[in-house]
């Protein structure tokens, strides 16, 4: 039974971690490029906007963000393959067709 | 009382928890295909949560449309990564659409009695598409806009009703400002609408017939091993949802889409001008008909002959009704020309 909630756990650290990440302003990506290609276009009209982190701290909290992101899912994946194991030997044994009896 | 009584008596959801027990996967080499399914669902999921986050931002006007999306990426906090992922999530779910189709197209599983079952996915597939085409005209950019007049004349060539359906879609001759509001009215409450409704219908059949098993192996008529639906078939769905979640969000982070510049009414078309991915087969297929075909111009041919596809394609099971005989060889066949056709038409459309 307590295999069961190591993933519930896991699952709410990843959503705690994702609406922490989501509040902080300072994830807010701007980087605006401007190309200048000719007389016709003005100095304020943007070409095209990349977007992405606007600094190093940015850069490095969104690889922190998705380091963390894919640390999770390889511990969620390791307590789920537990959990499959653990429920295809309970059906391969009828648990819980016994049980309901 | 606690909560999942006090539930229980109003809801009784034991119901559904017991058909979920009840319910078996079989497991053999294909089993993996059943997963395309829910991943699709997870998709879809992520899209409807991203596009309300958008909604909010964004305005469907010909002068704010641009500036609306521009601000989402530069000023709304973590505004680029929530677009990024809808647009990247758009994607996936058409590409798992395409192989979900296909690999019921290859095994054959939309034999009798699932008919119907493949028929509202095929109509959820061109309500995916037709997602996709809609949404691309949303940031109102150079490009964009292009496309979506390119893309809006195309059945202009059917005869007889082509210049009414062009004219429906762009809400008059040319793609204007009120292109964008039925577009965007299209995109975020018409097709829902549709898909809710057809998805409901496409899973009540999914769940009335059960899990198909590929044709090879019922001919064998071997005993396949099975699991319960819950909780072993869902905990091995859960590790391709978290794996697909953190490919969309890597994705997303480090390859968010770009935004031009403003389209402008009056500019000539911008140069390689390309439809999204799941549609430049289509789009290197009518480039490369001629001009001309007999009494018929090419294009008018090119279109037909989609249509043409289009109605084959729905109404497949019933053509192959009989998919252990020749004729259902050379339909398995034709999915894998359709593949190779797909892919050789996307490369050139690249290169």
């Amino acid at each position: 039974m307590r295999l069961i909630k190591f993933p519930g756990l896991s699952a709410v650290g990843i959503l705690v971690f994702f609406f922490l990440s989501v509040c902080q302003p300072s994830i807010c990506a701007r980087q605006v490029v401007r190309e200048e290609t000719g007389a016709a276009q003005t100095e304020h009209e943007p070409e095209q906007i990349v977007p992405g982190p606007r600094d190093i701290k940015e850069k490095t909290a969104i690889y922190v963000f998705v380091g963390w992101v894919w640390l999770s899912v390889f511990v969620l994946i390791f307590f789920l393959k537990l959990k499959i194991r653990e429920t295809d030997r309970l059906y391969q044994l009828k648990f819980f067709n016994s049980k309901r009896k | 009382m606690g909560i999942s009584t006090w539930f229980e008596e109003r809801a009784g959801f034991s119901g559904v928890t017991k058909f979920m027990t009840q319910k078996k996967v079989p497991l053999h080499k294909h089993s993996v295909w059943y997963y395309t399914g829910s991943a699709i669902l997870l998709f879809f999921t992520i899209q409807v949560i991203t596009g309300f986050l958008l909604v909010f931002y964004y305005k469907p006007t010909l002068e704010k449309a641009n500036e609306s999306v521009a601000h989402i990426m530069t000023e709304v906090p973590l505004g680029w990564i929530i677009r990024s992922v809808h647009s990247w999530a758009a994607s996936f779910m058409i590409a798992l659409v395409f192989i979900h189709m296909l690999s019921i197209w290859i095994t054959k599983s939309y034999r009798r009695p699932r008919e119907l079952t493949w028929m509202s996915g095929v109509g959820l597939l061109l309500i995916s598409l037709f997602f996709g085409f809609t949404g691309y005209l949303l940031p109102w950019d150079a490009l964009s806009f292009s496309a979506t007049k390119v893309g809006t004349d195309i059945p202009h060539a059917v005869p007889v009703v082509g210049i009414w359906v062009t004219k429906l879609l762009r809400g008059g001759e040319d793609v204007t400002g009120d292109t964008l509001t039925r577009f965007f009215g299209i995109h975020v409450c018409i097709l829902p609408i549709f898909l809710f409704i057809l998805l409901a219908v496409h899973v009540y059949l999914v769940q009335k017939q059960g899990m198909s098993l590929p044709l090879e192996l019922e001919k064998k008529n071997q005993e396949v091993k099975e699991i319960p639906f819950w909780p072993n078939f869902i905990y091995r769905e859960m590790i391709v949802w978290l794996l697909l979640v953190a490919i969309l969000f890597t994705v997303a982070i480090f390859f968010p889409p770009s935004l031009d510049q403003p389209a402008d009414l009056m500019a000539p078309a911008p140069e390689g001008i390309k439809p999204e991915w799941y549609f430049l087969f289509l789009f290197q297929m009518l480039k490369i008909f001629p001009s001309k075909i007999l009494f018929l111009s090419g294009e008018t041919v090119a279109v037909l002959l989609i249509i043409l596809a289009g109605v084959l394609f729905f109404f497949l099971p019933l053509i192959d009704n009989k998919p252990e005989g020749n004729r259902g060889k050379v339909i398995t066949a034709a999915a894998f020309i359709f593949i190779a056709f797909a892919v050789i038409m996307t490369i050139w459309s690249l290169l």
